[in-house]
């Protein structure tokens, strides 16, 4: 099987577009609780606790697989050929304290019992893909603005209706650096064979004032150059979720 | 649109609905594909149906059109007078009247008669015309001369009739509810469809439960695993598969409808295939149904004369004097005329006035002579005795065209040896010489060779009348006879016979080696049947009856081996005395046997007889005595021209031109159409196997689905559908008209063999060949093989955006979606591939591919290259992937 992998390998097709998802999962894109009652969303935190588990910094001790990209946004890192001649490659660390607030260091409820509930925000994997700043601010919404910069992915969230504008609040993104954005030096991806303890960029994406008992749409967007929007597949480049905060 | 097949099909649209409503009551956006599923097989089974309706439809208009559209009249004497009235108003106790020509409007005892001849011929099988009169001559009313019965045909004088009886009550009424009360027996083609459904059906049964039982186990809910059961079922349907049988069959019908057979019943085409016993009447329909003159005797010898359909001129030696006296008295004794202006019709299809042997004898010197009116003219007739059964001769006198010669001459024709009392001089190489004793024994001999061939014989001869006893203004007095009617001068024998058609001894040994059996079963007369069976092959040439045999070594026939004649000759009257096994051993000894003086009755006998041995009978008939032995026949087959209504609407097939070759040709045909059903389905069956495996591979490995319902059905009623009909249109193998008739059990359309080879060979193939696509599309881009154990229900979680494959990508929902069908899309295009390969194999059974010809088809070959159109289209015209989940391959 390996060898067919490997001659498999050579004539690969890649997934042709990047795809943002979230922890936690939503049915339908729908994720609802009640304010007070820990039943109704501990199966959101219990799903956050073990996507985060990974990134604990005890996974992350092994210097030959890790190494520590620092804590500021920079490129990418090629290292080298997509087969195993090279044996296998390292990968940068990724500090859970990052995502401050929604780390689940502190606050182990990632905001859900505060009724500010966090979501963990994350580009699909995709082998070699090296996503693309914007180079210019034009397609990006003002407030966003300022997440631009070189090395960053930047995503950003807002109502999806107009309606719902005033109705959801301060929106607060954690990140490395503190910026909403995915920093390009954990890019490219070499895959499971030769890259296994890979940990891709996260940011925490944490709604602070969200008016009760209210279905919000909100819609996240990552932006970037070869970042493209698809109305037929809702997770391409964006998803949207329907919020809504049971008071009782 | 309720036999066999469409019931298979049937079940397997209310399964779907079924599974749909399952899938529905369980999680209520399921996709629809079990409902369309339905909806399509509905489909089907209404569109062939459909189809197979104005087939059928159509051959009814046609039949529709031999019916006399103008409704039956009768001439009655009602309220003391006459009137013109609808035949059916007819009571009993109506008088009515008839004329030559008319039809008898009903059952009738006839009270006044001037000289009424009608055919019975439909009714009776008797072809002669029969006189009809008010005397009771017979207790039988079938035989008795005073009923004239309903349907036959007044063919000259005029009747007056009491009607006791009308419709049903009729005796042809009675028999042609007789016809209906025969029961229709399955045809074998539809015998075989329905085996082909039980095996199919077994087949898709057992799997199914297999299946049901394994999923159980495997820890599936029961609702899914009912779903699985019933995917597996209709997975095995092979919904194309009825509308290529309908469309071979009514391609083929088309195809008989040009060589002459009308096909009533699609399904009988097929059965024509597999005769294995060929019951024929003779008249007609082995032979031209019209006297020809076929040997002539004059000066000791024995001369043939042509008697093919198209004769121009006679071969034979025309140089003798006697000769010409002979030929001279054959033009002038005869009463027959030709019909008015027909000069630019071919002699032998000019319409004629006047019975059998006459126009037999006039259309001979018209062929010898040039115009024979022309010639009755200059040699006027001055007066004439016509025939009667009393005399048995027929005279004329004339004048002769000789100006120098006054004397007037007689002639005369009749039966030979009453000619001959007649005689006292002979004319042999044109001189007169006394008749004595020896040429009275050679004369014996030729009447007796001539009359052996089963030939109506009739002698000939003339006197010229003294001038001085009988001048210019003798007044000839046919009643008191004075003129001298014996001491003639005898010139010659003439033979007629009904000849056989030049195309029948060919077909006939056609039919032999295609191992069927041809029985002749005739009214007429055992001398004149075995000559023709013997002329057209049915008796073989060195092949003895009985009695020959006996004759031959001069012994009693009782101590005859019965094994040792191939041959027999069964006589209505013996068929009668004969019980069952009597027949039955006279079926299973002889090879080659004639029927004669049978009666339409004895052929239902003879058909039931023949039914006992397992063979598949085909019948042929036209009198409306013979409808029950053709719906009782495997294949009853009317004659188009001289057939009744009654024994065309009895029969499954109608010979436009009455020819026994034309049997032949359906025959052919039949076999044809058994064969290349065949191709087409093992065929079709190929890919039920490449379309179960994923399924089954998808309940057992839970791995993403390698082809969805919509994209199989795209092959069944896509791609599939122009080739398996292309094999309708494959010619014959050269052994078709060879081998014996296929067994009715042993030999079926569908056996396990077929279907193994089918479904554990090439489909096995196939379906390998196509989960190699499967695994390459999905290890492509990221999923190996390993990964895809058990990944089925995340892979099918809608909830799942990031799914990781062999790689460590992530996949969205949407994404495996495409992916699943990039994966359809390689395993429709596999199997088309795979089966444009089937179909170049399918092509040929016996024979290589190369002496079948790859290239004679072209049907076949439009076939080959719909299937690449048509999944090229379905791949790569956009859009395909919203509507029907086919999307581009890179």
């Amino acid at each position: 099987m390996t060898s067919v992998a490997t001659q498999l390998e050579r004539c690969r097709m890649f997934i042709e577009n990047e795809c943002l998802t979230h922890t936690p999962k939503t049915i339908k894109t729908e994720i609802s609780y009640t304010l007070n009652n820990e039943g109704s969303y501990k199966a959101f935190i219990d799903s956050i606790d073990l996507f985060l588990k990974q990134y604990d910094d005890d996974q992350q001790t092994n210097k030959m697989k890790f190494e520590d990209c620092k804590d500021q946004p920079s490129g990418y890192i090629e290292r080298g050929q997509y087969d195993s001649s090279a044996g296998e490659k390292k990968a940068c660390t990724f500090n859970r304290t990052w995502l401050a607030n929604c780390s689940g260091l502190e606050d182990k409820t990632y905001g859900y019992s505060l009724g500010k509930p966090c979501f963990i925000v994350k580009l699909n994997r995709i082998l070699g893909y090296k996503p693309e700043p914007p180079k210019n601010n034009e397609s990006i919404p003002l407030e966003a603005q300022d997440k631009v910069q070189p090395n960053v992915i930047p995503i950003h969230c807002a109502a999806k209706r107009d309606e719902d504008i005033s109705k959801i609040g301060q929106i607060n993104y954690y990140g490395m650096g503190g910026i909403g954005g995915f920093p390009l030096q954990y890019y490219p991806y070499y895959g499971k064979l030769l890259q296994r303890q890979y940990l891709q960029p996260l940011v925490a994406v944490q709604f602070t004032n969200l008016t009760l008992d209210t279905d919000l749409r909100i819609e996240c967007k990552a932006y970037g150059e070869n970042i493209n929007y698809s109305d037929k597949d809702r997770f391409q480049g964006r998803f949207d979720v329907k919020i809504q905060l049971k008071s009782r | 649109m309720i036999s066999g097949f469409s019931l298979l099909l049937w079940a397997g649209a209310v399964l779907c609905w079924i599974a749909y409503g399952v899938q529905v009551s369980q999680a209520p956006d399921v996709p629809r594909d079990n409902l369309y599923l339905g909806v399509v097989l509905a489909g089907v089974v209404i569109l062939t149906g459909c189809f197979a309706y104005f087939q059928e439809a159509k051959s009814t208009n046609i039949m529709a059109s031999f019916r006399n559209m103008v409704p039956q009249q009768a001439l009655v004497w009602r309220d003391g007078e006459k009137k013109q009235i609808l035949a059916s108003e007819l009571v009993v106790g109506d008088l009515v009247e008839i004329k030559g020509g008319d039809r008898i409007p009903a059952d009738v005892r006839v009270i006044s008669a001037q000289g009424c001849k009608v055919d019975n011929s439909s009714l009776t099988g008797e072809s002669e015309p029969q006189s009809r009169s008010p005397e009771l001559t017979h207790e039988n009313p079938l035989e008795t001369k005073n009923i004239g019965f309903y349907s036959t045909t007044c063919l000259e004088g005029t009747a007056t009739g009491l009607v006791i009886s009308t419709g049903d009550q009729t005796i042809i009424g009675r028999i042609a509810c007789l016809a209906s009360g025969v029961g229709d027996e399955k045809t074998p083609i539809a015998v075989e469809i329905e085996h082909f459904v039980h095996i199919v059906g077994g087949f898709a049964c057992s799997v199914g439960v297999i299946f049901f039982v394994i999923s159980l186990g495997m820890g599936y809910k029961i609702m899914d695993a009912i779903v699985f059961l019933i995917g597996i079922i209709v997975a095995n349907v092979p919904e194309g598969l009825i509308a290529t049988v309908t469309v071979s069959l009514s391609l083929t019908a088309k195809r008989m409808a040009k060589k002459n057979c009308l096909v009533k019943n699609l399904e009988a085409v097929e059965t024509l295939g597999s005769t294995s016993i060929i019951c024929s009447d003779k008249t007609g329909t082995l032979t031209q149904n019209r006297m020809t003159v076929a040997h002539l005797w004059f000066d000791n010898e024995i001369v043939s004369a042509d008697t093919s359909e198209d004769q121009k001129n006679q071969s034979f030696d025309q140089s003798s004097v006697t000769w010409k006296h002979l030929s001279r008295i054959v033009a002038l004794c005869n009463r027959a005329e030709f019909l008015a202006k027909q000069e630019d019709v071919p002699i032998m299809k000019r319409a004629v006035m006047g019975d059998a042997s006459e126009t037999a004898l006039l259309k001979f010197s018209e062929v010898v002579y040039g115009n024979v009116m022309a010639y009755r003219e200059k040699n006027k007739k001055v007066c004439e005795i016509p025939f009667n059964s009393t005399n048995k001769f027929q005279l004329s006198i004339h004048e002769t065209d000789d100006p120098h010669d006054k004397r007037f001459l007689l002639v005369m024709k009749g039966a030979p040896e009453r000619i001959l009392d007649r005689c006292s001089t002979v004319m042999l190489n044109g001189k007169e010489v006394p008749l004595d004793d020896s040429f009275k024994e050679t004369f014996q001999t030729a009447y007796m060779e001539l009359g052996g061939m089963g030939e109506r014989v009739l002698g000939f001869c003339h006197l010229l009348l003294p001038e001085d006893e009988f001048p210019d203004s003798y007044p000839f007095d046919v009643e008191s006879m004075n003129f001298p009617t014996s001491n003639l001068c005898f010139a010659g024998l003439l033979s007629m016979i009904d000849p056989p058609r030049s195309t029948v001894p060919d077909a006939v040994s056609k039919c032999r080696s295609a191992g069927i059996k041809v029985i002749m079963v005739t009214g007429d007369h055992p001398i004149t049947a075995q000559a023709i069976a013997k002329s057209v092959g049915i008796i073989s040439e060195g092949s003895e009856t009985v009695d020959e045999i006996a004759r031959r070594l001069n012994i009693p026939i009782s101590q005859v081996n019965k094994k040792d004649a191939r041959a027999a000759v069964v006589n209505g009257m013996q068929l009668k005395d004969m019980t069952d096994s009597d027949l039955d051993e006279i079926l299973r000894n002889h090879g080659e046997i004639v029927f004669a003086r049978t009666s339409p009755q004895q052929k239902l006998v003879i058909v039931e007889g023949c039914q006992r041995m397992g063979a598949i009978v085909a019948v042929t008939g036209d009198g409306v005595n013979d409808s029950p032995a053709l719906k009782k026949a495997n294949i009853g087959i009317a004659m188009g021209i001289a057939g009744s209504d009654a024994a065309k609407n009895a029969a499954d097939m109608i010979l436009m031109d009455d020819n026994f070759a034309s049997i032949v040709t359906g025959v052919e045909e039949g076999r044809l159409i058994f064969d290349n059903l065949k191709k087409a389905i093992s065929y079709t069956l190929t890919k039920n196997i490449a379309e179960l495996c994923p399924f089954l591979i998808y309940i057992i490995v839970s791995c993403p689905l390698p082809i969805g319902t919509i994209t199989i059905l795209f092959i069944d009623l896509g791609t599939d559908i122009i080739p398996s009909v292309s094999l309708a249109y494959e010619k014959g193998e050269t052994d078709i008209m060879n081998r014996k008739p296929r067994h009715p059990k042993r030999d079926r359309l569908v056996n396990w063999q077929l279907a193994l080879y089918s479904y554990s060979q090439i489909g096995m193939i196939q379906s390998v060949g196509a989960f190699f696509c499967y695994f390459t599309v999905l290890a492509q881009q990221g999923f190996l093989p390993a990964r895809l154990i058990n990944i089925r229900v995340s892979w099918e979680d809608k909830n799942d955006q990031d799914l990781e494959d062999s790689y460590g990508q992530e996949w969205t929902y949407e994404q495996r979606r495409y992916q699943e069908s990039e994966c359809y899309t390689a395993f429709f295009v596999s199997i088309v591939i795979s089966q444009l390969a089937d179909l170049i194999i399918r092509k040929t059974r016996m024979n290589s591919i190369f002496q079948q010809g790859m290239l004679r088809n072209k049907v076949l070959l439009f076939g080959l290259a719909s299937q690449l159109i048509i999944a090229a289209f379905l791949s790569y015209c956009p859009g395909m992937y919203d509507a029907l989940r086919f999307c581009p391959l890179r």
